[in-house]
């Protein structure tokens, strides 16, 4: 029952379309003048950041790490500490704050990466916890439970000009989008590169890649650092963009679930996959916090809105959004372990060779 | 035990120990370049053994492994690959969701960082083993004989100058067999040194130089096929399961 | 010296507790290979079972272990058949995301149900304690103990003399070999899930009356519950045992010695300790 695969390498019509959509992305904030699609935007650009940062070492190198935060925590913490109390533009204290976390994964990777799947799991979680607890306890470095409130982000001068200001969602909107596209590019090199193929290789059997010629740990330990760095990208620019941060919604278990869940849904293991799964992410906890779930219920007649459930639904559904993470990644696991795409590349698949057998009949 | 001069691969005493159980105890032999050695010997002999402790998939417990005159103990199973030692599985291990070709270039790439150059060569092994056409088909979805063609195909992509393998004809039936004896010739003709653990034992007839049995671990006779094979002890030990 | 054996004690005693946890935690994983990352939130339900048969039916949470233990006994049953007996084929790590995911699922709806309020149990003897020499001994913990104590003897009565506990250890064993043997390995599933969640439960309405009870009270516990059973070996019951009694202190030590705040630090770094210098742990058999 084999079946053809497509060829690797990029082929016109997904390259023109990407590049369309780039174009598109960058001409919004002038063609739309809401500051909420402007959020919805940048809140999208981060899920984008962070699931195909995880991507490359859990879906291409089959490590879940579940403990993703601890870079996303570094990447936020050590901006906005050296902003605040050092004065450090956020541009120069991105350098430290990447090379802090890719210093961490590597170390964290040479520790935990012999150990097999669910130990290896288990054991990123209790690296993030570590984490989490002492941004917790550190209070001198971090106000602890308290978080950190940004004072202010500083205009980005270039030659003593100023090229912009941090004064609305706008600049936000473009380094997000920039950070989405970059990490999406590296994927797409990633997979066809000697890297992508090794670390699939250790994802489909590890002894069998040992005995070709791949030393384990170090090319596990690539794909982690590489994917750190993305992560704590993304957790500096969470920080500047929300201004405030603590240890719960820096480095939180919560964190780590849903970077893992992004990936999952779209499709693990391919360049869109996190960028779908961003996509659904978003729209559904806008929805829920905007009710609109809620009133499409109504809308439709499932839910009379007079009834208890509805004004328990009305209440309670915008806070529900781990209680609908956790059903969508039961959901995902049982019936979609591919994710999204990957469920429709099957789906395809399947036709295609129903197709063809029919055709040779 | 003698070490024999120009010798690719020496077995000095290799003994290999799990807990109390000795599953191999004090093998000894040597191969030269070029030659095919089977490796024969009832179930359970300590085949599989030997070629994990070869292939570093973990050390010997006693004695010593030369490969081109290095010692061997103690090296992980990519360093042994990269010193040109590399083997086949008794049960197939294809990386299933990847391509038939990329299977093979992840075994080019350990000579060259391109990935270009790599898919060359993977195309040229593929050749070889006549899987060039499945060259797109997914791994997974094999027929166990081409699995085992592309696991051949895979090995011989990382450009060894000693293969290992393992019962590389077992479930195939006789056309497919035929392929794989004359694959192994093949290789053969091209310079390649080969160790080959085999329970058909016609096949193994055909195509070793020497033979070595090994019984409970231990090497119970060394020799030209046809002096191996009418051991009595030999026959012995394979009681019910000869097929000469 | 005082402080050291009032810490040690005290951490003994609640390690009982951790023992249950540990052991209900370690059966489910050695029956059926699934590391069940929902266990915390199952201590939880403990938790507030304990609570509502308080408040609203005026049961002591001593006594309450009674029905707490069938009632989550048949949460985990019904768990184990519907959703978790899917994955059994699955990926470690997918099966590890779907337990991930059913924790979510049961923490967040306590917490649309009842809120994120901290609940207490005050029961008269909920800060009472008494003396032995200079150490004393928190009432309730020594309670908790005594009944862990009772229930442990019962389980492995359970496990060694009955023909149910039997299979189920040979289940765990070697799952294929007891189904040959006529075991029907799916049941066993189910009964060690039961078990597995009945004595979490038992855990958490025992130490109700000495914790806040949250709906994310259960975090903690459910890492802190591997902790213990890596510690002890993963499907060994003794050495969940021996490793509950043995984190407690742990805990108790570094929250008396190092800082109270730090205390779960310790223990994690612990944990990534273990993983990497004896990951069979003290009573394990050796395999990944």
């Amino acid at each position: 029952m084999a079946r053809p695969r497509r060829p690797r390498g990029l082929s016109v019509l997904p390259v023109a379309a990407g590049v369309a959509a780039v174009v598109l992305l960058a001409l919004l904030p002038r063609l739309v003048d809401s500051p909420y699609a402007l959020h919805l935007m940048v809140t999208f650009f981060l899920a984008v950041i962070m699931g195909s940062a995880w991507n490359l070492i859990g879906g291409y190198g089959g490590q879940y790490s579940v403990g993703h935060a601890a870079y996303f925590g570094i990447g936020a913490y050590t901006v906005l500490i050296l902003l605040n109390t050092g004065g450090l533009a956020p541009w120069w204290g991105l350098g430290p704050a990447l090379l802090l976390a890719m210093v961490v994964a590597a170390v964290v990777g040479s520790i935990t990466f012999r150990l097999r799947g669910p130990y290896f799991v288990l054991a990123s979680i209790a690296v993030a916890e570590i984490m989490r607890l002492a941004a917790l306890n550190w209070k001198d470095l971090t106000n602890g439970a308290e978080g950190i409130l940004l004072s202010s982000v500083p205009p980005l001068e270039i030659a003593g000009r100023v090229v912009t200001r941090f004064d609305s969602k706008v600049p936000y909107y473009y380094t997000g989008l920039g950070l989405a596209v970059l990490v999406v590019l590296v994927t797409v090199w990633f997979q066809g590169s000697k890297v992508g193929y090794y670390l699939q290789a250790i994802r489909e059997d590890q002894d069998a890649a040992n005995s070709l010629g791949i030393p384990l740990t170090l090319y596990k330990n690539v794909a982690l650092v590489l994917s750190a760095f993305f992560t704590a990208c993304a957790g500096a620019l969470y920080g500047l963009y929300v201004g405030f941060i603590d240890p719960q919604t820096a480095v939180g278990l919560d964190v780590s679930v849903q970077i893992v869940l992004t990936a999952i849904i779209g499709g693990i293991g391919t360049i869109l996959g996190p960028v779908v799964g961003a996509a659904l992410l978003v729209a559904l906890s806008e929805g829920l916090r905007s009710n609109v779930l809620t009133d499409l219920l109504v809308a439709v007649g499932i839910v009379n809105p007079d009834s208890a459930v509805g004004g328990f639904l009305r209440d309670n559904l915008s806070h529900a959004h781990m209680l609908i993470y956790g059903v969508l990644v039961a959901l995902t696991i049982l019936f979609m372990p591919d994710g999204v795409l990957g469920g429709v590349k099957n789906q395809l698949r399947r036709r295609r060779a129903r197709a063809s057998a029919g055709g040779a009949a | 035990m003698s070490s024999a001069p120009g010798a690719i691969l020496e077995m000095r005493s290799v003994s290999k120990f799990f807990g109390g159980l000795a599953a191999n105890s004090d093998v000894s032999f040597s191969m030269t370049q070029g030659m095919i050695l089977g490796l024969i010997g009832p179930n359970g002999a300590g085949k599989t053994t030997l070629f994990n402790c070869i292939t570093g998939y973990y050390p010997p417990s006693r004695g010593e492994i030369r490969f081109k005159g290095e010692r061997m103990n103690g090296l992980t199973p990519d360093q042994v690959c990269k010193r040109g030692m590399v083997r086949t599985w008794q049960k197939v291990r294809p990386l299933a969701k990847l391509s038939v070709l990329d299977n093979v270039v992840v075994g080019a790439l350990v000579r060259t960082g391109s990935v270009p150059a790599a898919r060359e060569i993977a195309r040229e092994q593929l050749e070889v083993v006549k899987l060039g056409h499945k060259a797109a088909f997914l791994a997974g979805g094999l027929p166990i004989g081409e699995r085992k063609k592309l696991e051949v195909a895979r090995v011989l992509a990382t450009k060894p100058d000693l293969l290992l393998l393992d019962e590389v004809m077992g479930g195939l039936n006789p056309a497919e067999s035929e392929d794989i004896i004359q694959l192994i010739l093949d290789i053969k003709k091209r310079g390649l040194t080969q160790m080959v653990i085999e329970h058909d034992m016609k096949a193994i007839m055909r195509i070793s130089d020497r033979i070595v049995v090994l019984n409970s671990g231990e090497k119970l006779a060394e020799g030209a096929p046809q002096e191996v094979v009418s051991n009595p002890e030999v026959v012995t030990a394979y009681l019910g399961e000869a097929h000469v | 010296m005082t402080v050291f054996l009032q810490s040690l004690l005290s951490g003994i005693l609640v390690g009982g507790a951790y023992a249950l946890i540990g052991v209900g935690l370690t059966i489910i994983f050695g029956v059926m290979r699934i590391i069940n990352f929902a266990h915390g939130d199952l201590v939880m339900l403990g938790m507030y079972a304990a609570y509502f048969l308080f408040t609203l039916g005026h049961v002591d949470p001593f006594v309450s272990v009674v029905f707490v233990f069938p009632l989550l006994f048949l949460f985990g049953a019904l768990l184990q058949k519907t959703v978790i007996n899917r994955v059994l084929d699955a990926l470690p790590q997918n099966q590890i995301l779907l337990t991930i995911g059913i924790g979510l699922i049961i923490s967040n709806t306590m917490m649309l149900l009842f809120t994120s309020d901290y609940r207490i149990i005050s029961t008269s003897y909920s800060s009472g304690s008494f003396r032995v020499g200079e150490i004393s001994v928190s009432t309730p913990l020594l309670l908790s103990f005594v009944i862990t104590a009772a229930v442990t003897a019962v389980l492995y009565w359970f496990l060694m003399k009955t023909d149910t506990g039997q299979a189920i250890r040979a289940t765990a064993q070697d799952r294929d070999a007891a189904q040959l043997m006529g075991v029907n390995v799916k049941r066993m599933s189910v009964l060690a899930t039961g078990i597995g969640a009945g004595l979490a439960a038992v855990a958490g309405a025992l130490i109700s009356p000495t914790y806040y009870i949250f709906p994310q009270v259960g975090q903690p516990f459910t890492l802190k519950a591997f902790v213990i059973v890596v510690l002890g070996g993963m499907g060994s019951v003794l050495g969940a045992t021996v490793g509950g009694v043995l984190i407690g202190a742990t805990e108790s030590l570094a929250g008396a010695y190092v800082s109270s705040g730090l205390k779960d630090l310790v223990v994690y770094v612990l944990f990534l300790l273990i993983l990497l210098f004896k990951p069979a742990g003290l009573f394990g058999k050796s395999r990944a």
